[in-house]
């Protein structure tokens, strides 16, 4: 207990390290937010026009969609912004410059150190953006509220947070092989927040399947997206689906936490 | 007294992977994975007791820095055993980490954007240092290192030799057992450098801390360290006194003397004249042929002697000599 307490405290100084420096620019700061959030309207701006031509997307109407584009949109950038220290690009070059030594040389733990790393605020550019589509999605899609769709909502935001989350953690560690900088890596970091925000239906068989078994994304947004939206299931999966949310996100980071550490003992330094 | 590193047949082993160019190149990298494998550290054995102030060298790429990775607990051994204050370092990092010191010249430890106290503050919450420590140490350190003129700076304002000095006081306040320094010296003026030499002798002799110091200015080598130890290649090719090193591989020594009066025959068993200049002639002899005082005393009983200075052969020619012709091997 005593050692969490510490630890969380010297997370929370790192961080406003962190934020210090960031504000010490206001001005940069305020143009980067507007960016991001601009970038991310773009993104939604040019499927709202698809969807006024064709009135839906495989029986999704434009506000169900926006649905699953607020989710996956706002969790990942509050991921994008908790785990900044994690983004992969990010991450790569701090080993390759070799400034990750210097965390594996305080006495602190290293995933709190490297979440304390780095907190990018423009990041809110994308929340603010992607919750003001949520809400307008909400407020226009007359969904049928019970306890448990309500009490649903937070736990898969909350899981799909943890889940990304724990795609940047992977993402970070095969940084510890290869000296040089992976883009392939996105492909599954912002690949997989981008694909999320479509029904999974519309993807072929072969992709669908690699997003239900080997990485269960399906189970974060869509299935639960289903269930609150009463929609049917064309997948026929089991009826507990919609439900797995939490439970992919704890094991999907978990492992990403063993990939890490295992990651670790590969990792080279820099020269010199 | 008991070692407090030992190190028993360590290994470190990177592949390197071969590059290909172009757009192309990262998928071909993937797939086509030729390695070659570098052995940075190749089977490398020593012990350092508490207290010891030892010299580690070697050309660039030798493995210096690659040791001093794996004894801080950053870089996991290939194979091999280390022990430091009793634990492997990467198994219990943090426990290691706490009780160890590091400096990488290179690069700081420090936050980028604080200014130095502040880091500071922040380093005895992280190390848990209590207060009275904390205070104490900051102030002998504070006097030393002369920090005061910009401890309030930000570390990424500070000139070369102010970060190296506050690096060093941020290594040292959580009263480490074990000092580890990478090129300490690296890139300073003379003035600073021998600050930083004058520190680091006395927190060894003060506080009894083991420091083990590489470095490529061989002057820190010889005013700091009784002990050194080579590598090159990735293997240990010397360890052991400075002293012996200068005498097995140090060449001649030199004796000039300024005689009175101008002598046209001078001539000692054992000792070669090898300049002269009016009255002014420079001996070269080595210790085995004839010491310096027996070398003094016959040309004193037979020649008037106005002045006389013995040169010993600088380490700097010495540790060349022996990277350069192998003479180890």
């Amino acid at each position: 207990m005593v050692d969490m307490w510490y630890t969380l405290n010297i997370y929370r100084r790192l961080i406003s390290i962190s934020i210090r420096g960031q504000l010490q620019y206001r001005v940069s700061f305020v143009f980067d937010i507007l960016a991001t959030a601009l970038i991310t309207a773009l993104g939604f701006g040019t499927i709202a026009l698809v969807l006024q031509r064709f009135d839906n997307i495989a029986g999704w109407t434009v506000y169900e969609i926006a649905f699953l584009f607020g989710m996956a949109e706002t969790a990942f950038g509050i991921m994008d912004m908790i785990f900044s220290g994690f983004d992969p690009p990010y991450f790569g070059r701090r080993v390759r410059l070799g400034s990750f030594d210097q965390l594996l040389l305080r006495p602190v733990n290293l995933i709190a150190q490297v979440l304390g790393s780095e907190f990018v605020l423009r990041r809110l550019g994308r929340i603010i953006q992607g919750s003001i589509i949520l809400i307008i999605s909400i407020s226009n899609l007359e969904i049928q509220w019970t306890t448990v769709k309500i009490l649903m909502l937070p736990v898969v935001f909350v899981s799909l947070v943890i889940f990304f989350g724990g795609l940047f953690i992977v993402g970070a560690a095969l940084s510890f092989w290869t000296i040089e900088s992976l883009e392939a890596v996105n492909i599954f970091t912002y690949g997989g927040t981008e694909m999320m925000q479509y029904p999974m239906d519309i993807y072929p068989n072969l992709m669908r399947a690699f997003f239900t078994y080997i990485l269960p994304a399906i189970f974060l947004l869509y299935y639960p997206a289903l269930y609150i939206l009463d929609k049917p299931d064309p997948l026929g999966m089991p009826p507990f689906s919609p439900f797995l949310a939490p439970f992919v996100a704890v094991i999907v980071f978990t492992l990403a936490l063993v990939f890490w550490n295992y990651g670790l003992r590969f990792y080279q330094s820099s020269g010199t | 007294m008991p070692s407090i590193i030992s190190v028993n047949n360590l290994n470190k082993h990177f592949k390197i992977y071969k590059h290909h160019r172009g757009i192309t190149g990262p998928l071909r990298n993937l797939a086509t994975r030729k390695a070659t494998t570098i052995k940075a550290v190749n089977g490398i054995n020593f012990e350092i007791e508490t207290g010891e102030l030892v010299g580690y060298l070697g050309p660039n790429g030798a493995g210096k820095s690659t040791t001093i990775k794996m004894l801080t607990g950053l870089l996991v051994p290939t194979s091999g055993e280390i022990k430091v204050n009793g634990r492997i370092p990467w198994k219990s990092r943090k426990e290691h980490v706490s009780e160890i010191g590091a400096v990488f010249g290179q690069r700081t430890t420090l936050w980028w954007d604080l200014p130095v106290i502040e880091s500071l503050d922040l380093l005895q919450y992280i190390y848990k240092i209590p207060p009275e420590i904390f205070q104490n140490n900051l102030d002998e350190f504070r006097e030393m290192l002369e920090l005061d003129p910009f401890l309030n700076t930000p570390v990424r304002a500070l000139s070369l030799g102010q970060r190296m000095r506050a690096d060093i006081c941020a290594a040292l306040l959580h009263n480490p057992k074990l000092l580890f320094l990478d090129e300490p010296t690296i890139g300073l003026d003379v003035v600073a450098k021998e600050r930083i030499r004058r520190f680091i002798q006395h927190i060894n002799q003060q506080r009894s801390t083991t420091v083990l110091l590489t470095t490529h200015d061989l002057l820190d080598v010889e005013k700091l360290c009784k002990r050194v130890m080579i590598i090159d290649h990735g293997e240990l090719v010397y360890d052991g006194k400075l002293e012996l090193l200068r005498e097995r591989f140090g060449g001649k020594r030199k004796l000039i003397v300024d005689f009175i009066e101008e002598y046209d025959q001078i001539s000692i068993e054992g000792a070669i004249i090898a300049e002269r200049e009016g009255s002014r002639i420079t001996f070269h002899f080595t210790p085995h042929d004839i010491t310096a005082s027996e070398l003094i005393n016959q040309l004193s009983s037979r020649y008037r002697i106005r002045d006389l200075e013995v040169r010993e052969p600088d380490i700097e020619t010495t540790i060349r000599r022996i990277y350069e012709e192998r003479l180890l091997e």
